[in-house]
């Protein structure tokens, strides 16, 4: 048997090319990109038939995994915690109709918020949903629980969750891996009226995810990863569950023995063994890592008397922010090691955030903006999104004023001016604009209110490494033109220091348009540079060549 | 036997490519790791930093605890004074002495190195100066990596075979820069030990070592009598003072060890 050093996304990707995927799917987000970002170099380099891509945003990366497998074949979608909000639709509809070839989301959480808006736990969601879970705690299980997912997906006919979370996703260890599925044939539905949720076949589809309930808790109950170790009556008890495993471990070391424990890593609940933990101890105490999932459940949110639980919900351990061994030590009044004190060093610390990069063409369009703003109203917000421009809202640009969730800046800045604001400002960028913002750009068209968007084109996703935008340069233009804006209110600009004073002039009679204006700042990430020519070439070697395509690198012309 | 590291430095410093190389020796020496890394948002000039958990048994946590790291290896000096928390109270600060101001706040550095040299253990060498003269200027962290070699649980040799893997794709030019950084670090840390072990105390050999251009090669046991008899001499704290106020790297010759005043 093979063994890699593998980073807990990586250990995911290659526990789903062995389990026989025909395809992945994908949107990136830290820390999940690696996943995908991962798979691809995989397939690339063993030139695997696996097809794919950075889909456009996270709802269509399952819509397309869900097209997978209805026709029978496994597939993988992976993505950040928030981004299953974006595919929550699809996501509690596919749990409905079930899945047919095998399907799994891998999720993953950023407990901490190393680089997240919030620290939603995907486990309710599966939960919602009505799905299985899985949570394993190390890189190992990452794989061997990625190929259990897609069997478990296949047999009971129901998409699979996978939550990671940032310390197991960005994590390496040694993994040892095992056999290749092949994949599965092209295979249609077989009650074709399952997958078609008009109320009438949703009814009889729901009645069907109702009842594989039992079945996956029995499938839970008996996991071999859902382990019960009872070693004495009435011994104190702990109910754990994925990585908060390891952090138990290592704190705790021999003392664990003193101890009945629940280790939980597949969802559903298995109830029948905390019912039996319960039983057999004292008390019990909940290590979870994120959300006080388990924990609300077998309190019934602290309802339940019959036996001291101690957790998040009662304040014994931290409700926000990760884990760790020595956060477990002070859950249990445990000494942590001795550290040295310096004198004097807490002064000579200073913070080092990320910046915006040397040259970065987003610190050009926020200087243009910020000096248009000393001509508007003072104190003027300006709505902003998810990206590296996110990090004007820093120092010294100070230029954003909001940051919300992917695409949200558009649709924020027609809100604001509905309430007043003229003119009202956005800033999003090319990656961002297409993931989710076009949409309220045409509510925006509809309006025709004195809005503002900034379109910050780098032609590139750069926050999360230099994945490929979906539309690039004149296309961008097009898309805005094509979801309604006239033409002669696109304006496109070069942000540049030496363009500066031009560029204002362009964004001053926008200013004064009193309608919706799509200024469209073009120029490409310093970064990526050698990225952008890439996904160039490989956009036009994919398209069908009829020779109308202008700057093409493929054999139109 | 457990041993914990950090490794840190700032975005494109070459913390990840370090982590590789303890990774893949680790590995090969036996051992069982764990090793997180910081992804997102420090690439873009942010601190990054990695912990690797090496165990000749199975490692539970991938993360450390405060006061358990028997090294920390840093590119920057801040940085590596940033998780001085994680180290045990006899372990290792290692670093590059160069400072990188990419922010406007950056501390005084008088007093980040009175900080600096006020930590029990500290090996501080000009790294990022040693890796242009080993012909590649982004090879201080294996300057580094080489200064710290000695305490680390995994052999000299294996540590050598996956610099020259990791770097092989980018040519042999690149492999043998690496390789002689990495050296200059090892002699760097010996030269430093032997000192110490000749009784000069560890603040002054802190001192001197920051600002001395080592060879790829272990220093001359003559060269390490001279630099001992002046630094452990009465005006070994003004000597060590002075090598440190030095604008250049001084060589590490008895010439120099002589002349000095």
């Amino acid at each position: 048997m093979d063994s890699e050093i593998l980073l807990g996304d990586e250990a995911v990707a290659r526990g789903a090319i062995d389990a026989g995927i025909s395809a992945a799917y994908a949107y990136p987000g830290t820390p999940s990109t690696e996943i995908f970002e991962s798979l691809q170099t995989y397939v690339k380099q063993q030139k695997l038939d696996v097809k794919g891509l950075w889909s456009t945003n996270e709802k269509v990366a399952l819509e397309e995994a869900i097209g997978v497998s209805y026709c029978g074949k496994r597939s993988l979608v992976a993505m950040k915690h928030v981004g299953l909000n974006v595919a929550a639709d699809p996501f509690m509809n596919v749990a409905v109709s079930g899945a047919w070839g095998g399907l799994v989301l891998a999720v993953a959480d950023d407990p901490s918020m190393h680089s997240s808006q919030n620290e939603q736990d995907s486990r309710y969601f599966a939960d919602f949903a009505q799905v299985p879970c899985f949570e394993p705690a190390d890189q190992q299980e990452a794989y061997a629980m990625t190929l259990d997912a897609f069997a478990l997906s296949e047999k009971l006919r129901v998409p699979v969750v996978l939550r990671l979370v940032t310390r197991l996703a960005h994590s390496r260890a040694l993994v040892a891996l095992g056999e290749r599925s092949a994949q599965k044939p092209l295979r249609y539905v077989d009650d074709a009226g399952l997958y078609t949720l008009i109320p009438s076949n949703a009814r009889r589809a729901y009645a069907g995810l109702v009842g594989k309930q039992a079945a996956l808790a029995d499938y839970a109950e008996q996991h071999a990863s859902n382990a019960l170790t009872i070693r004495g009556e009435q011994l104190p008890g702990l109910i754990v569950s994925g990585v908060a495993w390891n952090y138990l471990r290592e704190a705790l070391g021999p003392r664990l023995e003193d101890f009945n424990v629940l280790r939980v890593s597949v969802y559903p609940l298995p109830v029948k063994k905390v019912r039996a933990l319960l039983d057999a101890s004292s008390d019990v105490t909940f290590i979870e890592e994120g959300y006080p999932f388990i924990e609300r459940f077998v309190s019934a949110l602290g309802l339940l008397r019959e036996k001291p639980l101690k957790g998040k919900l009662t304040g014994d351990v931290p409700r926000m922010g990760e884990l760790s061994p020595d956060v477990v030590r002070r859950v249990f009044g445990l000494k942590v090691a001795p550290t040295l004190t310096i004198e004097g060093l807490d002064g000579v610390l200073a913070a080092r955030p990320p910046r915006l990069c040397d040259a970065c063409p987003h610190g050009d369009s926020y200087n243009l903006i910020n000096e248009v703003l000393k001509e508007l109203t003072p104190g003027m917000r300006v709505m902003g999104d998810i990206g590296c421009y996110a990090l004007g809202y820093y120092r010294p640009y100070q230029a954003i004023h909001s940051c919300l969730c992917m695409g949200s800046s558009i649709g924020m800045a027609l809100g604001a001016a509905h309430a007043g604001v003229s003119p009202s400002l956005c800033v999003i960028g090319d990656g961002t604009f297409t993931h989710s913002g076009m949409t309220a750009l045409v509510d925006a068209v509809h309006e025709d209110l004195p809005v503002k968007v900034f379109i910050l084109d780098n032609s590139i996703v750069a926050m999360t490494g230099g994945q490929p935008v979906s539309v690039s340069d004149e296309q961008v233009v097009d898309l805005v033109a094509g979801l309604g804006v006239k033409r002669e209110h696109i304006r496109v600009v070069s942000p540049l220091p030496q363009k500066h004073a031009e560029n204002l002039a362009v964004v001053r009679e926008e200013l004064a348009h009193p309608g919706l204006s799509v200024i469209v700042a073009r120029r490409a990430c310093v970064r990526y540079a050698k990225e952008i020519k890439e996904h160039k070439r490989e956009r036009d070697a994919a398209h069908h060549h009829d020779g109308g395509c202008q700057d093409c690198t493929g054999s139109c012309r | 036997m457990n041993f914990d590291l950090v490794l840190c430095g700032v975005g494109g410093q070459g913390v990840l490519s370090t982590a590789y190389v303890v990774d893949h020796a680790a590995v090969e020496a036996g051992l069982h790791f764990k090793q997180p890394e910081v992804h997102g948002m420090a690439q873009r000039g942010g601190a990054v930093s990695a912990q690797v958990r090496l165990s000749d048994g199975p490692v539970s946590s991938d993360l450390i605890s405060d006061g358990a790291a028997g090294a920390i290896l840093s590119v920057e000096p801040m940085e590596g004074l940033r998780y001085l928390k994680q180290l045990r109270p006899d372990g290792w600060l290692v670093t590059d002495v160069t400072p990188l101001k990419n922010i406007t706040e950056y501390p005084d550095l008088e007093r980040l190195f009175h900080v600096l040299f006020s930590v029990p253990h500290v090996i501080a060498v000009d790294a990022t100066k040693l890796a242009a003269k080993a012909g590649a200027m982004k090879a201080q962290n294996m300057v580094v990596l080489g200064a710290a070699a000695r305490f680390l649980p995994v052999p000299l040799a294996l540590l050598e075979r996956h610099i020259t893997a990791l770097f092989q794709p980018k040519g042999e030019r690149v492999v043998t820069a690496n390789l002689k950084a990495f050296r200059m670090g090892v002699a760097a840390s010996a030269f430093g030990a032997a000192l110490v072990a000749r009784g000069v105390p560890r603040p002054l050999v802190a001192r001197a070592l920051a600002r001395l251009d080592f060879q790829p090669v272990e220093v001359d046991e003559l060269v390490v009598k001279a630099w001992a008899d002046r630094l452990a001499g009465v005006d070994g704290a003004a000597v060590a003072q002075r090598v440190f106020a030095s604008r250049e790297l001084l060589p590490v010759d008895v010439l120099t060890a002589n002349t000095l005043n």
